[in-house]
Formats: structure tokens, sequence, C-alpha cells
């Protein structure tokens, strides 16, 4: 037995559990010097003291109080991909499952889309008809619309006139609109001022 | 594939990535995981609960005000512990300036002045304590802790409540090795006489 009792720092060694080279020696020491074996437990028993000491909680605000006062910015990119995340299933089952389905969904329109430029001509041929359709709908619509607020004479005058006929009418509308305007601005500043 | 954040599962260092990215979640992430070790080390430095709150905040809107100051190669606990430590210990200083100088009291005209109004930290601890007689901070160990010097009791809560290896204690507070362990020593040696006071 080495009969030299063990220095402070050589206490330290064993109380934090050391293991490297040198330390059986002393844990040797230790086990046989009743003297050294009381030292390192007394210091043990301060060691497991501290470290059978709690953590404490602050204020269940402190999260609310903290972020408060930090400025987050959001990128926009970090933003969307959140919104996207956010409608995706949490489950792997689910998430496979919706998988399946916009696959299936974007399958089918690829294939309806293929479909319908092979058939381009008939294609043209129908968007063609609907469009003189709606052209004839909308022109019938507008006709009956000036009749109503026009009157039948000047309706025709205004369709004999043709396109300068119908800029003139136009004009002369804004023209008068502008002057009735101007007119009730003058006559109002000039009853202010005399107010 | 993209997929909701599970934060709690993350290594601190993808959660300061996610908060560098602007992700308030990840702000309130870091917060929750570490309130309480540094709201309990800045409690037991200062002694006061009410302070320890607003120096906690203090801290963690400092460090989350400057996440992209935080370096990788540093662990993220160490880097928060720094400045809590910093933010306790400054705190400890300004109030001791606001009341006597660390070296005596300028008026004082004799050496046994100038002695009887020198900073000493273990008679603030000692004051503070009195007008603690918190049921939180009573017990023996407690009061012991309370009586060493600052800086003894930051490296001895980063190493025995905190679980830091004297290395990163080095680092957490920019002191030589050496020192570290010579504080936890002297620390440990303290409370032990302390204890012994206690048990006799």
């Amino acid at each position: 037995m080495n009969h030299r009792h063990l220095l402070p720092n050589e206490i330290d060694l064993l109380v934090d559990g050391e293991s490297g080279f040198g330390v059986a020696p002393l844990r040797a020491h230790a086990a046989e010097c009743t003297d050294c074996r009381e030292r390192v437990d007394d210091a043990r028993i301060v060691v497991d003291a501290l470290e059978a000491l709690p953590h404490f909680a602050p204020d269940g605000r402190l999260a609310d109080r903290v972020m408060s006062q930090v400025p987050v910015f959001v990128p926009a990119h970090v933003a969307a991909r959140d919104s996207v995340a956010r409608w995706l299933p949490q489950s792997a089952p689910a998430r496979t499952a919706a998988a399946v389905a916009g696959t299936s969904v974007a399958g089918l329109l690829t294939l309806a889309l293929v479909w319908l430029a092979g058939r381009g001509d008939a294609v043209l041929f129908v968007g063609g008809m609907l469009g003189d359709r709606m052209r004839v709908t909308v022109a019938a619509a507008a006709r009956d619309l000036a009749v109503s607020l026009l009157g039948e004479g000047a309706f025709a005058a205004l369709q004999a006139g043709g396109p300068l006929g119908a800029a003139l009418l136009v004009l002369g509308f804004v023209a008068t609109a502008t002057v009735t305007v101007a007119g009730l601005r003058h006559v109002a500043a000039v009853s202010a001022r005399r107010g | 594939m993209l997929r909701a954040l599970d934060l709690a599962n993350l290594p601190d260092a993808d959660v300061v990535a996610l908060a560098l990215e602007g992700r308030e979640a990840a702000h309130r992430e870091l917060i929750k995981r570490y309130e309480r070790p540094v709201f309990s080390l800045v409690f037991r430095m200062v002694r006061d609960r009410e302070l320890a709150e607003d120096l906690t905040q203090d801290t963690f809107v400092k460090v989350l005000s400057h996440l992209d100051r935080y370096r990788s190669d540093f662990k993220f606990s160490s880097w928060l512990f720094k400045i809590a430590n910093n933010v306790a210990i400054d705190h400890l200083r300004r109030r001791q300036l606001d009341t006597v100088s660390m070296d005596g009291s300028p008026h004082a005209m004799t050496a046994d002045a100038v002695e009887s109004t020198r900073f000493d930290v273990a008679d603030v601890a000692e004051n503070a304590l009195d007008e603690m007689e918190a049921r939180e901070l009573g017990s023996a160990i407690e009061r012991a802790i309370a009586r060493l010097r600052p800086e003894y009791r930051s490296c001895i809560m980063l190493r025995h409540v905190e679980g830091r290896s004297y290395e990163e204690i080095a680092t957490t507070l920019d002191l030589p090795l050496g020192t570290v362990k010579t504080y936890i020593h002297r620390a440990r040696h303290e409370l032990r006489r302390a204890l012994d006071h206690t048990r006799e």
C-alpha cells in the first residue's frame, strides 16, 4: 500500500469518477486507507447534494414576454412551405393515400388534355361555334338595352350614324357631364364665399 | 417531402437553423428547452425570484435577437449559459457599484475604514438570504451556495446541476481550464465546510 495520503486534486479525480491513467492506484489507496476514504466520502456527500438540486421553473409567460421583444421575420418562401406542410396529412398511410389520389387526378387530367389535343379540328370547330353563339347573344342583349334607354327612333339614328355617330354621342355625353359638374362646383364655391 | 416540423425531436443546431429562417415556433422551442436551466442558474446567482425572471428574460432576448452571431462550432447551450452568466454577473457588479466600491469607500480615511467598506460578495449573499427565507432556496446546501463567490457559484452550478465537463465550463465562462478546476475544488471545499458546520 502507498502510505502517502491523497492530495486534494486526487480526491477530486475520484469524486468526479475519472478513469484515466493513474486513477486506479488512487482508488486502491482510498479503498485501503480509512482516512482518505472518509475524505473522499465527505467530498462525495457534497457532490451528491449538488447533483440532487432541482431546476426551478420561471413564470409560465416567459416565452410570450421574450417573444414580444424579439422581432421575427418570416420570409415568404418559408411561410408558403409551412402552409403546404399544414395541409399535408401527418400519418404515413394518410400521406400515401393523398399521394395516390393526387397522382390519379393529375393522370386523368393529362389524359383528357392529350385526347383533346389529338382532336384539334373538332375542338376548334366546337370552340368557334360556341364563340359565335355567345357574340350574337351579347349583341342582342346590348341592342335591347340601348333601345330601352334611348327609344327606337334614337337607336335607329345611332345605327345609321355608324361608329362615327356612336363616338360623337359618347363625346357629347362626356362634354355635357363635365360642364354640368364644373357648373355645380362653381355655384357651390360662390355660395360658400357669400356664406 | 415536406412535413409538419417536429421541433421537440430536433437537435439544438437544427432548431437554431429554423429559428434563423424566421420560424417563431423554433424560437419558442429554444426557450422551452432552456428556460428552467437558465432560470435556475440565474436565480441561484442573484437569489431573488423576480429579478431572476427579468434577467432570464433579458438573456433570452439577447440570445434570440442575435442568433445570427451564434457560431455552430460552439454548443448552443454553452453560448446560452455564457450569456446568462454574464447577465447575472453584470447585474451583481452593477448592484455592488451602486452602493459601494469594490475596493472600499473612496471616502475611507484609514485602513480599517477601507476594509470595512470593501466589496464582499459573501456579505451580499448573506443579506439577500436573510431577507429571502424562501422555501425554494432554504436547504443547507442552497444556503451554502449563496455564500460562495459568484464565479465559484457559476462553476459549481454548471458542473453539478447542469452536468457540464470542465472543458465546457472553461469555454462557457471564458476561463482557463486550470482556473475552472481550482474554482470547483475551492467551491466544494467551502461547501463541505459549510455543511459540516450545519451538521455539528
